[in-house]
């Protein structure tokens, strides 16, 4: 009995961890036949874990509030480019350019995150495929506005900036004035690995408000909206207030974060910087082993650590085994893409068999009224 | 009413912040000058040798004709010049402290003139860059769906 209960444990730990387990079935498969050092590997692990580990913190609190993974945080990304196009221009350097992107970004995120919360209170139960689609039509319009108004209506003074032909952004903005300056501030050596403590701390404190702000009232009525929004509303909870605050935060959040990644990038593709960043996250966090429908700050950590060393090991061993780095290159993306996939079908398998299961004990129910009736 | 204030308070803050961001994170570019400077009909000649220091680094080495270049972040900014006029002359060491206009990204501070005392309109003026010379578009975005990209 002991030996079913606890291998069926075991299947049941599979089962739920399958995403990570693969992951890193593959990285102890690439990492002999890529031979990268353990000091390279732990550096770069470190400076992507520092690059990104807050944009995906802003994926948790959507995900507390049942609306899924939330597509529409590349609206805080446009945002914080935006912030830093300004800011750029303006020739803030430094920790204060990061300080005034991220002022800058904050109520801009707020503005599309209100608008996409709205969209997506119309939307209830799509929320998903319905954030992923605004997040294209705010592609559009965050084009109209670098491309067409900044120059010509928003005032950009710089030539580096703009475009030659007078109005509009240019492909690439240098963001070498304030790149790494967060990264380097505080930063310590640690037998080869440099790693930069602002950033950390800073990402560390991101945590910390998150697991205090579960325990508030909001976010409280966060996890109730998540788990069934009707018990939720008989409660007296304001469902749509909560979902829409959720979103924001959320926007917000996607922005700061977005301000953390491009300086430690130093360079923003003005058109493409953002158009992949919610996809990435997403991807980093269902690898953590995170769901649709229940993700935690472990999975942030355990999801980028696990996705990152793989975009490390991957091109390096693609070229090895087939002598072709974008063999390897090509691996990343199909994972990538895979795992949301992946994620999505078990997700909706799971909400049918529990629907099923409903049903079926409904039945039973209504079967054996039945017979107490007869 | 207690919320709306913490609002207002909240943005007055950020808004607050954002002005002192703005001032201390301004980014100048400072171009040294040693060249020669007609100033009220008077002319400040260009020195042999002059060694620039900016907190205690040696930014530029500057003989005739030449010009250095320095970054600096705010509106103030100190630097120290060793001047040494002829060759296996002792050099005469300089202190100077700037007060930087806001507008100006690039300002050029030409060292004779400087050195002689003159007023800020004499030795500083805008570096202003040459217009850009290229014609080529950059590569504008496009509506294809992009598979990979930097993390």
């Amino acid at each position: 009995m002991n030996k079913q209960s606890s291998g069926k444990k075991a299947l049941n730990f599979l089962g739920a961890n399958s995403v990570p387990i693969m992951f890193i079935v593959i990285i102890a498969v690439c990492i002999p036949i890529v031979g990268f050092s353990p000091t390279f590997l732990l550096n770069e692990i470190v400076t992507r874990l520092s690059r990104n580990a807050f944009l995906i913190l802003s994926l948790l609190i959507p995900i507390m509030a049942g609306m899924g993974l939330n597509f529409g945080m590349t609206l805080g990304a446009m945002a914080a480019e935006i912030a830093l196009i300004f800011t750029s221009d303006w020739q803030i350097w430094g920790i204060p350019g990061i300080v005034l992107a991220m002022i800058i970004s904050i109520p801009i995120s707020a503005v599309l995150g209100l608008l996409c919360g709205k969209i997506l209170n119309a939307a209830k139960g799509r929320e998903m495929i319905t954030s992923y689609i605004i997040s294209f039509f705010m592609n559009g319009v965050y084009q109209l506005v670098v491309l067409y108004m900044m120059g010509s209506i928003i005032p950009i003074i710089h030539n580096n900036i703009k475009l030659p032909r007078g109005y509009g952004v240019r492909s690439s903005v240098d963001l070498t004035r304030i790149r790494k300056s967060l990264d380097n501030l505080l930063a310590i050596n640690i037998g080869g690995v440099r790693i930069p403590m602002a950033t950390i701390l800073i990402i560390v404190a991101m945590c910390l408000v998150i697991i205090w702000f579960r325990r508030t009232k909001l976010g409280q009525d966060m996890r109730a909206v998540g788990q069934d929004m009707e018990v939720a509303r008989a409660a007296g909870i304001d469902v749509e207030r909560t979902r829409l605050i959720s979103i924001v935060i959320s926007t917000v959040l996607a922005g700061l974060g977005m301000v953390i990644y491009l300086q430690n990038m130093g360079d923003m593709a003005t058109y493409s910087s953002h158009s992949q960043i919610g996809m990435f996250c997403i991807a980093a966090l269902l690898v953590g082993g995170a769901s649709v429908d229940k993700a935690s700050i472990g999975n942030v950590f355990l999801g980028v650590i696990l996705f990152h060393t793989m975009f490390i090991l991957a091109p390096a061993a693609g070229a090895k085994i087939t002598g072709n780095e974008v063999i390897g290159e090509y691996f990343r993306v199909f994972v990538s893409y895979g795992v949301i996939t992946v994620a999505l079908i078990m997700y909706e398998t799971k909400k049918r068999r529990e629907k099923a299961g409903i049903g079926q004990q409904l039945a039973a129910a209504q079967r054996e009224g039945g017979v107490t009736r007869a | 009413m207690r919320k709306i204030l913490f609002r207002v308070g909240a943005v007055l803050i950020l808004l607050i912040l954002a002005g002192i961001m703005m001032i201390v994170g301004r980014g100048h570019t400072i171009y040294f000058d040693n060249k020669t400077l007609e100033y009220n009909g008077e002319s400040y000649a260009a020195i042999r040798r002059i060694n620039v220091f900016v907190n205690g680094e040696q930014v530029a080495k500057l003989s005739k004709k030449e010009r250095g270049m320095a970054t600096c972040m705010g509106q103030s900014f100190s630097f120290d010049i060793e001047v040494i006029r002829e060759k296996d002359g002792e050099p005469e060491p300089y202190h100077f402290d700037l007060s930087l206009p806001y507008g100006m990204d690039g300002i050029i501070v030409n060292l004779p003139a400087i050195m002689e005392g003159l007023p800020q309109e004499a030795w500083m003026s805008e570096f202003i860059p040459a217009p850009p010379t290229e014609t080529e578009e950059d590569e504008l975005p496009s509506d294809e769906f992009e598979m990979g990209g930097e993390v």
